[in-house]
């Protein structure tokens, strides 16, 4: 059973990564909060009694959930759900503009040019406007395979899909990824 | 130079030799990695408000945390099947279900009784009726009554 302080400690290491997670699929700060703590709650109240080693796997879970529940909520509240068709079928290529918000975080991303002249907050901002551009399915899989370093067999039970549809959404994000990264000068 | 400039050789969606498998997912981990590595830098850099939520949320939690293990400390051991179970009478996942499908049982069971007897009951109430009606005297206006004219006249089986 998870301590207080495991809890504590565990929610602490990743409650920003599972804010920008839900930010990228919501697109919207509040939104992207209220499904943090929401899973936070659930995981809580249902699963405190488990050990701190099982707690990251049901965290992502519950997470991927909490997120989908907000979609569909949307849906029968019919709000403007741009990309809920994205995030429900694999490897769709559904356009949304990111670029809005990030302008106004720090300047258009269309003027850099090359790795060599721009800053590092900005081939940061560019890295993190890609991710979010990427179809909801593989950039779950990216984020949960390379971000939260879950394994392919952890990354699927989170996501509820199969090992090979893990392995095929990372790779495809990563080229996706690699590709548009090199059309902007950056190479990592 | 940042780690973000330098360049990952041979890892090109267009790569004119494409090299082994292997090699191929290890420079593929290694771009997501930093990939990854650019997005946590990011994250830490999120803002008072978003922290100060995030730390509210985490609050809220660890609270129900907390309320859900004092409840679980104060219900009963032997009230709860997880009780039961610490007890050693139901540690198996079926004795669990059985112990879930006993009540129901108890219940059934208890409502059939409660049918039987009412039944018996009914009986008994009916055959008093009958015995004080068939052991009591006979008016004499029943004489005149057409029906019991008709009934006495039917010959009995």
């Amino acid at each position: 059973m998870a301590s207080d302080k495991e809890l504590s400690d565990f929610l602490k290491s990743v409650d920003k990564r599972a804010f920008k997670r839900a930010l990228y699929a919501v697109r919207d700060e509040d939104a992207a909060l209220d499904i943090v703590q929401d899973t936070m709650i659930r995981l809580s109240e249902k699963y405190a009694d488990r050990p701190p080693a099982e707690l990251p796997l049901l965290f992502q879970r519950i997470l991927t959930n909490a997120t989908m529940d907000w979609f569909r909520r949307q849906k029968v509240r019919n709000a403007v759900v741009r990309n809920f068709s994205d995030f429900e079928s694999p490897g769709s290529d559904a356009e949304f503009d990111i670029l809005e918000t990030l302008e106004a975080l720090g300047g258009s991303l269309a003027t850099e040019s090359s790795a060599d002249t721009a800053s590092r907050a900005q081939i940061l901002l560019s890295i993190e406007a890609e991710v979010a551009r990427l179809p909801g399915r593989q950039r779950e899989a990216f984020l949960l395979r390379y971000w939260e370093e879950l394994d392919v067999a952890e990354t699927a039970a989170a996501m509820g899909c199969s090992e090979g549809s893990v392995k095929t959404h990372c790779s495809r994000a990563v080229h996706a990824l690699s590709t548009a990264l090199k059309a902007k000068g950056i190479s990592l | 130079m940042n780690q973000f400039n330098r360049p990952l050789s041979g890892f090109a969606p267009s790569a004119p030799t494409a090299p082994p498998s292997a090699a191929l997912d290890a420079m593929q981990t290694r771009f997501a990695l930093r990939i990854a590595a650019g997005l946590t830098e990011r994250s830490l850099d999120l803002g008072a408000d978003v922290n100060e939520r995030l730390r509210f949320a985490r609050e809220k939690a660890l609270e129900r945390a907390r309320a859900r293990r004092s409840a679980e400390a104060t219900t009963p051991l032997g009230a709860t099947l997880g009780g039961a179970a610490l007890l050693g009478r139901f540690s198996s996942g079926w004795g669990m279900k059985l112990a879930s499908v006993l009540p129901a049982f108890a219940l059934i069971a208890g409502l059939l009784l409660i049918q039987r007897w009412q039944d018996n009951a009914q009986i008994a109430v009916a055959a008093e009726v009958d015995a004080a009606l068939l052991s009591d005297d006979l008016p004499p206006n029943a004489y005149s009554d057409a029906g019991f004219a008709e009934f006495l006249k039917t010959p009995s089986e």
